[in-house]
């Protein structure tokens, strides 16, 4: 086992180190230049050229390349042109807000997801069904960016059950950072009016977010269910008069849960580099809008930065998904 | 048989979502913020403040918190802008405008207790043109940190490197910073850069409460400010909240989660206009939009197809884009600019005279193709392409609507061979001065994104270095009435029209105070306050 979590390390640093050389040529040959977008419409050409060498545009590729590799091992990403701070800083203050957020989402989606879809399954071509047809073909075809806007509309403006936006309340000031994610951290420091406040801040977000993937996992946990539920050892296990409960969830859910494992790490990945929309409607101050104001400056190093924790973050989600397929499945243990 | 268990029906998932919402459920927000310090207001805007150094940066909202925090020799007020004495209670130039001195109040101080003195003006211009971002190229061709004297602690003198007129109209946006707090923050020579990004050292009416990036920014009044305040019931702060999508900047007003906010479309301001309690800022802006020509390569480099495109274009449909909250352009210096005059000859709408030129091109029957760039996401924008596109169609020329990002489209306008025939552009200029409009014109403004026209006229030139370089106002008015008639007749651009600047605000707050010298949503927040009804 220890082999195997060895080797698939060693695939994700060449894995990253690719990435990397892909995601640093395509935002060098773009158009556009970030020292002159930096230094202002205004400025004159020798203005611009300061700026492009004081932060290393002006050498050579390959040469800016290594030295930005150089920084890697070093602990830097680099110094976002646009901002002015370290990337390295800067993703500290976003990412938490955005794998709160995720979390909390693919959380939601799950809890829902799975006995939706285990219902779905049971009650095949019943209403129940046919309703959650309509949940998973909206969560799939329904814009988030839409989505959001209408749950805003309903829930915060007419309603006002649910705050507009943000991750706290204006004039609440966040709980002191330990994880810095403001669920845990407020309940860490017992105050529970902040945790109130950050729970009432994430729902309409986190529910916004979590659409694609309930969907997804209705839709692949139903199709597994319907197959595991025709098979021998279901009948057998109805013969030997095992109840329903058993029957359905542990036995048949067991089975059919490994493909739904597998699609909820690869969503899981994806929504943490697809926030981008919900960070946008509900003003979560996450690594979505930090990327995209860093792509439309092409300040290349947050660009780099942020593709360089996303994507080593996907490869994480999948490694502990694979893990837990080992764990879960024991033919695959013996291949391990 | 029946699969589905007696513990599943109870879908106890929905009952904890339930119970979650009615935990945390929270009535809409009133009104302001009320805190024991007093009444904060709340602006809604969406664009972030990365970096607070007054060196380093300035956009619309960088500079609304950096006037808050900060002050300046002098400072513009009021519609028509009007530069009033700030830190610097009065100025005189000498040596036909090569030579300005300024003479301090004596009661100015930094939020630490220092004097804001000489030796702070002398060390935060030096700061601002040794860094050389920022407001640095304002003044960097004229001014040269040796050129600034010391005179006295109330006293500070500019040698310029040669007459420059326009010279005071950019000190408003060139901060004065405590020396003593910038130094003791320097880290690697950086002249206190990192730790201005996020901190201030300033002697304005507002200091930095919360810095939470990405988030908000809040402010705290000082009830001391040495300059005064202009209303006994200023806010005890001001929150700048970040609200990127104008549909939640329209819900947060509503609800009454913001008191004032900026950027909402042109329909919005439509739908909360009526609403109860809330009231519009409308003011003919200083933005001009204008569909900028490349008079040096390609086919428009022929003046009379510029002509025959600007008498093609139908000007009304421009205004219906903002729903008539715009005015026409009438010279290509906005009306808030000094010495502006109406040029009588600027083109309108004439199908005869557009198909007159036309006919002087060797595109008479037209058949040609010409790329209107413009940046992708702007509305109005695409709009005003497609009134190009129907108009253009008249006359045989097919309109591409090019979208773009606004590096592409920058990065195409740096060099003349890839500067596209027809480019959107809207520009604010910097200072009410004729010169921040004229210079648009100059070559030394080709490659930027306003000069992707690489005007090449010698005449006009000249008449703007001459305006630019004569102290005495009565001399040099004439000279911009003849630069503006110039520049209609040279054609480089389609002058559009200026879309008025709109807030929308609750009707609490008060001392809406418009310059039209702001840039897009800028708000003068020391002049604000609230009035509970």
């Amino acid at each position: 086992m220890a082999l195997y979590i060895g080797k698939r390390m060693a695939f994700l640093i060449v894995m990253l180190v690719g990435l990397l050389i892909v995601t640093f040529l395509i935002s060098h040959v773009a158009p556009g230049d970030p020292a002159s977008l930096a230094a202002g419409p205004d400025a004159p050409p020798e203005m611009v050229e300061q700026i492009r060498h004081e932060y290393g545009l002006d050498k050579p590729l390959p040469v800016q390349f290594v030295l930005y590799l150089e920084g890697i091992l070093h602990g830097q990403l680099g110094q976002s042109v646009r901002t002015g701070h370290p990337v390295t800083e800067d993703l500290a203050e976003f990412f938490p807000a955005t794998f709160e957020l995720v979390t909390v989402s693919m959380l939601i989606a799950i809890l829902l997801g799975i006995p939706l879809g285990m219902l779905s399954a049971v009650k095949q071509n019943h209403w129940f069904d046919h309703a959650t047809r309509i949940v998973s073909v909206s969560g799939v075809a329904v814009p988030m960016f839409w989505l959001g806007l209408m749950l805003q509309l309903a829930l915060a403006l007419d309603l006002g059950w649910l705050p507009l936006s943000g991750r706290l309340g204006i004039m609440s000031a966040p709980p002191d950072p330990v994880t810095h994610l403001y669920l845990i951290d407020s309940l860490l420091a017992g105050q529970w009016d902040v945790f109130r406040d950050a729970l009432s801040h994430i729902i309409l977000p986190a529910v916004t977010l979590c659409f694609p993937a309930l969907a997804s996992i209705i839709r692949v946990n139903r199709a597994e269910m319907i197959e595991a539920l025709g098979q021998d050892y279901i009948v057998n296990a109805r013969a030997q008069g095992i109840g329903p409960f058993r029957t359905v969830a542990v036995y048949a859910l067991k089975n059919a849960f490994l493909p739904t494992l597998a699609m909820i790490g690869l969503r899981y990945g994806w929504m943490l580099g697809g926030t981008i929309l919900v960070e946008s409607v509900f003003d979560w101050p996450g690594i979505g809008l930090y990327a995209t104001q860093s792509a439309i400056a092409q300040d290349f190093q947050p660009i780099m930065g942020v593709t360089l924790l996303i994507g080593a973050n996907f490869m994480i989600a999948n490694l502990l998904v694979d893990l837990a397929y080992i764990w879960l499945d024991p033919r695959t243990r013996e291949a391990a | 048989m029946n699969f589905i268990p007696a513990r599943m029906k109870a879908l106890p998932i929905a009952v904890t979502l339930a119970a979650a919402v009615a935990f945390t459920m929270s009535g809409p927000a009133q009104a302001f913020e009320k805190t024991p310090q007093g009444n904060v207001l709340v602006f809604g805007g969406r664009q972030p403040v990365p970096n607070l150094d007054p060196s380093q940066k300035y956009d619309w909202s960088t500079r609304m918190l950096q006037q808050a925090v900060y002050d300046a020799l002098v400072k513009y007020e009021g519609d028509p802008a009007e530069i009033k004495p700030w830190v610097a209670k009065s100025w005189e130039e000498s040596d036909g405008a090569k030579t300005w001195t300024f003479h301090l109040a004596d009661n100015a101080k930094f939020h630490n207790g220092d004097p804001v003195d000489a030796e702070a003006v002398k060390f935060s211009f030096t700061r601002t043109l040794k860094i050389g971002k920022g407001p640095s190229w304002m003044l960097s061709s004229v001014l040269a940190p040796d050129g600034i004297e010391v005179v006295d602690p109330h006293t500070v003198r500019f040698h310029l490197k040669e007459p420059y007129a326009p010279f005071l109209s950019f000190l408003p946006w060139w901060y004065i910073l405590n020396p003593k707090e910038v130094t003791a923050h320097e880290k690697d020579g950086d002249m206190g850069q990192a730790w201005l990004t996020e901190h201030a050292a300033g002697s304005g009416p507002f200091k930095i409460a919360r810095w939470q990036q990405g988030t908000l920014y809040g402010l705290a009044a000082l009830d001391d400010y040495w300059k005064g305040w202009p209303h006994q019931t200023h806010p005890a702060g001001v929150i700048y909240k970040l609200m990127r999508e104008t549909a939640t900047q329209r819900a947060a007003l509503i609800r009454g989660d913001a008191d004032i906010v900026e950027g909402l479309s042109p329909d919005d301001y439509e739908v909360v206009k009526s609403m109860p309690g809330i009231a519009i800022e409308n003011h003919p802006g200083m933005t001009t939009f204008g569909i900028m020509f490349n008079t040096a390569k390609g086919p428009t480099a022929d003046i009379n197809l510029r002509k025959a495109i600007a008498y093609a274009m139908d000007y009304d449909a421009l205004l219906k884009v903002y729903n008539g909250a715009a005015t026409l352009e009438d010279s290509p210096f906005p009306a808030a600019i000094k010495g502006h005059v109406a040029v009588k000859d600027i083109p309108r709408q004439d199908m005869a005279k557009a198909k007159e030129y036309l006919a002087k091109t060797k595109y008479a029957d037209g058949g040609l193709t010409l790329d209107y760039v413009y940046v992708q996401g702007l509305e109005e924008e695409r709009k005003i392409g497609l009134i190009l596109l129907g108009d253009l169609k008249e006359l045989g020329i097919t309109v591409q609507l090019k979208p773009m990002t606004w590096p592409n489209m920058t990065a195409l306008a740096e060099k003349v061979d890839t500067a596209p025939a027809m480019i959107a552009v809207f520009t604010t200029p910097v200072a009410t001065d004729p010169d921040a409009v004229a210079f648009q014109y100059a070559k030394g403004s080709w490659g930027k994104y306003y000069g992707s026209h690489y005007l090449d006229d010698p005449e006009l030139e000249k008449m703007i270095i001459e305006a630019r370089q004569t102290a005495e106002w009565d001399k040099r008015a004439p000279i911009y009435a003849k630069i503006q008639e110039r520049i209609v007749a040279d054609q480089p651009e389609v002058f559009g029209m200026l879309a008025n600047r709109r807030w929308a605000r609750r009707d609490w707050v008060h001392g809406f105070n418009f310059s039209p010298v702001h840039f897009t949503g800028e708000v003068d927040l020391y002049q604000l306050e609230i009035v509970p009804k």
